[in-house]
């Protein structure tokens, strides 16, 4: 019994919720407050992007999955959206060993960027989508490729914590 | 080259299949879903106080650099209004008494009556995509869904989660945000105040006006009948400005319409629920207030804020306003939730209040 809670304290998915904990926590007061040009920097969509790129689209998927629900937890938008948004973010990102034989590390910052810029324009649409109009206009550009021009910044540094969180467990 | 496998496929359809189901069950009001952000609520808000607390000189290191010359600009700004406000806030605050007054005479609704809570601002939206800020009072003060907010200057948003002690609040500018309001037909030709000209305009330029019989009054503090002006209007320092009223009687007709928020960068706009308008055109400057009502999601009578700019467009439709708000959004400390809850809201109370 004692061992099993041990395995899974130690696993993986508990360690993504506890990390993705910490990052929700820094997004909602932190980046929050620091808003460069207006937009507030998203390291969530940053974490996930970094999920898929380094261990495939089904990790990927189910990191924005988990880390989608917590953010919608703490929004006002529908449960549900952000986990969508993420979890299309997280698969996406699982692709690029489909177009890149073997990825560098600059590679795989580079498509973890552009795919957090993605993501900040797809979130918009997708409420849309869902009936929640208004957010579909050319600032959502501008929010873009500010969130990726910081990511940029931030990408070397989320990729090994999501190495890290991610690993899978030694006691497997 | 990577193979994607179908237990991979099946993992990521299901994942796709249990957020669609969410959406639709958050959608249509379900319970459950508030089950799942109160439960996570418990669980995240000690750890987002800490991140609050070790975050905070970051923060305020990051306003030290970004916005000092703002600020001191600012101040410089707001004193040099504070000096030109304080001669008219002492006549408007006059004015505002004598509308109550009269308010209560007719037995029509007024905010006098209306409890409220004062609450700090004490988080933004945690999103690019939704206009909200977090207030440090809930539902142990008596906030509800629903609720409107106020700052010092007018309408700010509405209460739409509220947990034991604090609440999130949505800002007018929000494009889920809509009200119904009214515009206030600006005066022709507004001309100033001539002492013992007439009873029509005698309104602010004596100390004592008499009111038609005078009954009783729902207002604590004043009794209907007489008006006192405040005593602080003679002061020497102060400049009292020079008060207009129309030409004639005052034409009470007023334009009802739809307010909507347009996201931060877009000033919000009010469409009209009937093309005819009733009062001729509509002019740059008009103030606009909650138009109340059952429905309404507030009280009538707050203000708003005022035309800026009025779109024709074609056929019958009416135009299109788009309003510059008197709250500034960007800016906000100190709040007011009126405890007055809308008719609409009540059914969504039970389901968004969140325990702590």
């Amino acid at each position: 019994m004692m061992q099993r809670l041990i395995t899974v304290l130690g696993s993986r998915w508990t360690r993504l919720v506890l990390v993705a904990l910490v990052l929700l926590a820094i997004q909602t007061t932190l980046l929050s407050d620091l808003r460069p040009f207006g937009v507030m920097v998203q390291v969530l969509v940053l974490f996930v992007a970094s999920a898929g790129v380094l261990y495939g689209s089904e990790v990927g998927a189910i990191t924005g999955f988990v880390v989608g629900l917590m953010y919608d937890a703490v929004l006002t938008t529908p449960l549900g959206s952000s986990a969508l948004v993420f979890g299309v973010v997280g698969v996406l990102a699982g692709g690029l060993p489909y177009f890149v034989r073997e990825p560098t590390w600059w590679s795989r910052i580079v498509l973890v960027v552009l795919l957090s810029a993605l993501g900040e324009v797809l979130f918009p649409m997708f409420q849309a989508i869902i009936g929640f109009e208004g957010w579909v206009q050319p600032r959502m550009f501008v929010v873009a490729l500010v969130v990726a021009l910081i990511n940029l910044v931030i990408a070397p540094a989320m990729m090994p914590l999501t190495r890290w969180t991610l690993k899978e467990s030694v006691t497997r | 080259m990577a193979t994607y496998s179908s237990k991979r496929k099946r993992a990521v359809v299901l994942l796709a299949l249990t957020t669609v189901m969410l959406i639709t069950l958050d959608i249509r009001g379900g319970g459950a879903t508030s089950g799942i952000r109160s439960t996570f609520g418990s669980v995240f808000r000690p750890v987002e106080g800490v991140a609050r607390v070790v975050t905070r000189p970051v923060s305020n290191l990051w306003y030290a650099i970004t916005r000092y010359e703002e600020v001191v600009d600012e101040n410089q700004l707001l004193r040099e209004k504070v000096a030109q406000q304080e001669g008219a806030a002492v006549a408007a605050a006059a004015s505002v008494r004598l509308a109550q007054e009269l308010l209560a005479l007719n037995g029509l609704p007024t905010l006098a009556g209306i409890n409220s809570v004062t609450a700090q601002v004490i988080g933004d939206s945690p999103s690019n995509f939704s206009q909200t800020v977090e207030i440090n009072q809930g539902e142990g003060s008596g906030i509800r869904v629903g609720m409107p907010v106020l700052n010092a200057a007018g309408l700010v948003g509405k209460v739409t989660q509220v947990f034991d002690d604090r609440s999130i609040v949505m800002l007018i500018t929000d494009p889920a945000y809509a009200l119904s309001v009214k515009i206030v037909k600006l005066p022709e030709e507004p001309r100033p105040i001539i002492p013992g000209e007439g009873a029509e305009s005698s309104t602010t330029s004596t100390t004592t006006t008499t009111l038609p019989a005078p009954t009783t009054s729902f207002i604590a503090g004043f009794t209907p009948g007489t008006t006192t002006i405040p005593n602080q209007v003679t002061r020497p320092t102060v400049q009292v400005p020079s008060l207009t009223v129309p030409a004639g009687n005052v034409d009470s007709v007023r334009e009802t319409g739809v307010l909507e928020g347009r996201g931060p960068t877009r000033l919000p706009i009010v469409r009209f629920i009937d093309s005819s308008q009733r009062f001729g055109r509509v002019q740059i400057g008009s103030p606009i207030v909650s138009s109340g009502g059952s429905l309404s999601l507030a009280p009538p009578d707050i203000i708003v804020g005022t035309v800026s700019r009025i779109n024709e467009r074609l056929g019958t439709a009416g135009p299109v306003l788009e309003v510059t708000l008197v709250a500034d959004l960007t800016n906000l400390s100190f709040v007011r939730i009126l405890l007055y809850q809308p008719v609409t809201e009540r059914n969504r109370s039970a389901s968004s209040t969140v325990a702590p």
